[in-house]
């Protein structure tokens, strides 16, 4: 086998080094698509984050029957079932398992790798990013649809405030996943320690069971972003007469989560194992 | 222009002084060892070179750039690979899947099926990473540290943890990566890799080079005494010998000098005239491993007796 020779090589300028052009972008889709596959391969992952929520909505829509929350404007309980799971399919992608993939990802050193290799590290975030928007997307679509077709849930009535509301949402809890990622000391406990926090935070921000707004688990749960996230994905879909499409306080409210955790992530991210 | 030149590095933790004042030079194409215990200081003048450590003071060339200036590193990083101690490879991709992934990085990758056949996992292309034997996984991390056609290669312990077929086959992978002009430097505490592989070598401990030069000439190995190593014949004594011994274990008898012909003549004239045999009859100079044990010796070890 023929070898290619090794020229000597000269340094590039700065200039040519350090700009972004078609090539990064090409790069980005190059990386997405392997992101995504990694995603999609590691098949327990995949399932408990995108089948989880489908399989929920579906388990709970048929036991939900016909009843209705008498609290909320008097809405059938399905009709807070589909935003609910959409919220957690955005919560799950984005906190639990972003939260997840960086802790494994770090301490078997693949992060520093990757690191050490020409990928940019902008290049790298973002396409875990837009890997992310997939995953979310996929969910999203799939409970408007069996919500719209399995349970005549209608799609959300305010397009634009369903949007940002999701925007809003991937890139708070994306925060709040690579800040748990920081947490978190070792792979072994990275999925129990995430999906616990995840799971208790969830069941007591009441998306399995609506919270009264008196009630005491309420007033606990407003200091968290879930149980505000779920009203603010609920918001755009105009369930209730004379509440606005647009949950500006809910949304300020998870936001401020998302800006709390940035902080903390960017102080605290390393690209390193914790143990060595 | 040297692949590597370094100058007085330092590097500290706090009040640790990882790395203290180290130089050395590696040639285009020379395979260069760093060995030392572990602590040395190894890792982190490796982390230095890669541009993924600053350092405290010292310069530092890299293929004729400073790792440590930022607008270079992205350059530097499509000219270098780089293989760490940990296994670090995705489990759910296949072979072949990591090593397309990561050829996308480069300007000018090898392909990818030749990175494939050189590591030996052409059987193994569409197998699943985490069904590989560790073997396997770390030829595959050598693989993603080659599939950019790099010039300089950086392998951090690079068969800890394999066995003794698995280290050969890593070795014979990297002798055709230096025969093919790529320059290497691995760091490692076995002494015998170092002497199979490099051609240079530099010993550090406590952050310090305690010594350097080449596998078969450092601290003083090609000078120094000579030891005869035979066992005792059954029916003579120690008093007997024409020499005396320097150290008796058992029956096994040992001989230290600096003037082996005349104690070996002396020694073969007597069994000869006797007619004597000298069962298990050995002459070795100080072993790497000596050498080796002897400049890494912790201070306190003479304190302490």
């Amino acid at each position: 086998m023929a070898w290619r020779s090794k020229a000597v090589s000269q340094p590039q300028s700065t200039e040519t080094s350090s700009r972004a052009g078609l090539g990064d972008v090409r790069l980005v889709a190059h990386q997405v698509r392997y992101e995504q596959l990694a995603f999609w391969l590691n098949r327990v992952g995949a399932i408990f984050t995108v089948g989880f929520s489908v399989v929920f909505l579906v388990l709970l829509g048929a036991s939900a029957s016909n009843s209705r929350i008498s609290f909320m404007g008097n809405i059938k309980l399905i009709d807070y079932y589909v935003p609910g799971f959409v919220a957690y399919g955005v919560m799950s992608a984005c906190f639990t398992t972003l939260a997840t993939t960086l802790v494994v990802r770090r301490e078997t050193g693949l992060l520093k790798r990757l690191r050490l290799s020409p990928l940019p590290t902008w290049v790298l975030l973002t396409s875990i990013f837009v890997s992310t928007m997939i995953v979310v997307l996929v969910q999203v679509v799939l409970l408007l649809i069996i919500g719209r077709f399995g349970y005549a849930v209608h799609f959300p009535q305010e397009w634009a405030a369903f949007v940002v509301v999701l925007v809003v949402g991937i890139v708070s809890f994306s925060a709040m996943g690579v800040a748990m990622s920081t947490a978190v000391p070792n792979q072994e406990s990275a999925g129990p320690v995430t999906s616990i926090v995840f799971f208790v935070l969830l069941f007591l921000s009441g998306l399995w069971f609506p919270l009264k707004p008196t009630s005491g688990l309420a007033k606990f749960s407003n200091y968290f972003p879930i149980h505000h996230f779920i009203l603010a994905v609920a918001a755009p879909f105009d369930f209730q007469a004379g509440v606005s499409p647009w949950a500006w306080h809910d949304l300020l409210i998870v936001a401020i989560w998302g800006g709390g955790a940035t902080v903390v992530a960017l102080r605290r991210f390393r690209w390193t194992p914790r143990r060595s | 222009m040297p692949a590597i030149s370094v100058k007085d590095l330092c590097k500290s933790y706090g009040e640790l002084h990882a790395v203290d004042s180290v130089s050395f030079r590696v040639e285009r194409g020379e395979v260069f060892a760093l060995l030392g215990p572990n602590g040395a200081g190894k890792t982190t003048t490796i982390e230095i070179l890669e541009g993924f450590l600053a350092r405290d003071g010292g310069d530092v060339q890299v293929l004729g750039v400073d790792p440590g200036h930022r607008r270079q590193q992205r350059w530097l990083r499509t000219r270098i690979g780089v293989v760490l101690q940990e296994l670090a490879v995705e489990p759910f991709f296949t072979v072949r899947q990591v090593l397309e992934r990561n050829s996308g990085f480069y300007p000018a990758p090898r392909p990818v099926e030749e990175v494939i056949e050189l590591v030996g996992l052409s059987e193994k292309a569409g197998t699943k990473i985490k069904r590989l034997s560790g073997g396997q996984q770390r030829r595959l991390d050598i693989g993603l540290g080659i599939i950019g056609n790099p010039e300089l290669l950086f392998l951090d312990e690079p068969t800890t943890g394999l066995d003794p077929a698995a280290r050969r086959t890593t070795w014979d992978l990297i002798r055709t990566l230096a025969s093919d002009g790529t320059t290497v430097v691995l760091s490692s505490h076995y002494m015998d890799e170092v002497e199979a592989l490099a051609q240079g070598v530099a010993v550090l401990a406590r952050g310090r080079i305690v010594a350097a030069g080449s596998p078969s000439s450092i601290g003083g190995r090609d000078r120094g005494q000579v030891t005869i190593r035979f066992t005792l014949p059954d029916d003579v004594g120690p008093a007997d010998l024409p020499v005396s011994p320097s150290h008796l274990d058992g029956n096994v008898v040992e001989i230290t000098t600096n003037d082996e012909l005349v104690v070996l003549a002396r020694l073969v004239n007597w069994a000869l005239e006797g007619r004597r045999a000298l069962p298990g009859l050995s002459v070795t100079r100080v072993t790497l491993e000596d050498v080796y044990l002897d400049l890494t010796r912790p201070i306190h070890d003479g304190l302490a007796q």
